[in-house]
């Protein structure tokens, strides 16, 4: 009997100085990990937002432009980033995040377009699991940039808003280069990226202009 | 009862004659997911290394305390304690590195290494050997996710390092990167390794 007890208090015990050590820790790189994925975030949507940023500006300097430069707010219970240009008035854009299934598994990424929803300004995937090397060079610039300046229209009938073909055979505006490799990865993002942007351009679009 | 292992010989044991990958074929599975970037394995690799050596060495500090019928509960507890530890170590201070590793820093809890070396050696054995065997243990496995690594980042990325050593025209081989890539290059290690350097009887030569 006393040995059972033993074992209770004693694991009791453990578990108290474990946990307590852990906690201490947690709490101590709290701060540290918060700050990461708010600079992670904001890098992203000045570089949809096509503002220029340094790679090497550090997180202090580039939270200091995106406070400047942009504004969250919420639409319909939905995040939007309104970009400003230098002067801090004019607008440059809106930003806002999309997402779909990918071959894998959720694709995560950023979507601006300008300030009249005519155009893409810049797209970015940031979290996803597509095989590295192929499906996983969606994130590349190659693969974005093409979406640079693209043609904005809600989606009618069976025109989409653009389509990804096989590397170099596109001809039109809209036919951008899928990656090589990974048709799976490609269908995907041409089908959740279409949705997302139709959607805004349909649902969103109207509750932005007002303000 | 034999003669307990000098420290110099717990160290070759991890390092080569044990070696927890090659000879004994555990921590597989942390193996083939992240040894296709030199700089993910060096990460886990540390991660793990602390891990085992401060698991091993708390397991021994407590030995003549625990109970041996909650034994077990109570190394689940310290490892996984380490772990989340480093787990928040990455995430804190090398963020691109811990999206890299993903849920595998994690999963070091269950690396049947650290299990295993708690179990054999260090509850049985004092604090110093058993900070000895976790740190031989765990750099023989570093050793070996490193050497898996220097062949798949270059065949598979064309880099070392994150700098291009492949020529300008060398086409990337895919499977190097993903799984069994590492499969192939780990199964073809351990059978040149098993064939120059036989160990047990039946591995011999007749």
């Amino acid at each position: 009997m006393k040995k059972r007890l033993f074992s209770v208090v004693y694991m009791f015990v453990l578990t108290l100085v474990f946990t307590s050590i852990v906690s201490a820790v947690k709490v101590f790189n709290e701060e540290k990990i918060r700050t990461n994925q708010r600079v992670k975030l904001e890098r992203i949507i000045l570089k949809v937002l096509d503002i220029p940023v340094k790679e090497k500006t550090s997180d202090e300097a580039l939270g200091r432009i995106y406070a400047r430069r942009v504004k969250g707010v919420e639409v319909r219970d939905k995040p939007l980033y309104v970009g400003y240009a230098e002067d801090g008035r004019t607008i440059v854009g809106y930003a806002f995040p999309i997402g779909g299934s990918g071959f894998w598994g959720p694709i995560y990424g950023m979507v601006a377009v300008d300030p009249e929803a005519a155009t893409i300004l810049g797209i970015a995937f940031y979290r996803h699991s597509e095989t590295p090397g192929l499906g996983a060079r969606i994130t590349e610039d190659w693969f974005t940039r093409q979406f640079q300046g693209l043609p904005l229209h809600p989606i009618e009938g069976d025109k989409k808003i653009f389509y990804l073909k096989p590397e170099g055979t596109g001809k039109a505006r809209d036919e951008l280069d899928a990656v090589t490799g990974a048709t799976g990865t490609s269908r995907a993002v041409e089908a959740f990226v279409n949705r997302e942007l139709d959607h805004f351009l349909r649902d969103l679009w109207g509750s932005v202009k007002k303000g | 009862m034999p003669k307990p292992p000098t420290n110099a010989q717990i160290f070759m044991q991890g390092l080569w004659s044990d070696n927890p990958v090659l000879r004994q074929v555990l921590g597989i599975c942390s193996t083939l997911a992240v040894t296709n970037l030199l700089i993910n394995t060096l990460v886990m690799d540390a991660g793990l290394i602390f891990t085992v050596t401060m698991s091993s060495l708390t397991v021994s500090l407590l030995r003549k305390y625990t109970p041996m019928r909650i034994r077990m509960m109570a190394q689940t507890l310290i490892i996984a304690s380490y772990v989340i530890i480093v787990d928040i170590s990455i995430k804190a201070h090398l963020p691109d590195i811990s999206e890299a590793l993903g849920p595998y820093v994690g999963l070091i809890i269950t690396n049947c290494i650290v299990m295993g070396r708690c179990e054999a050696f260090a509850r049985n054995n004092p604090p110093w050997p058993s900070f000895l065997d976790g740190l031989a243990m765990s750099i023989g496995y570093s050793l070996v996710l490193l050497t898996i690594a220097v062949i798949r980042e270059p065949l598979g990325f064309g880099t070392m390092f994150g700098f291009r050593v492949m020529p300008g025209g060398f086409t990337p081989w895919t499977v190097m990167i993903m799984a069994p890539g590492a499969f192939f290059t780990l199964g073809i290690l351990v059978w040149i390794l098993r064939a120059y350097f036989p160990q047990t009887a039946g591995e011999k030569k007749s």
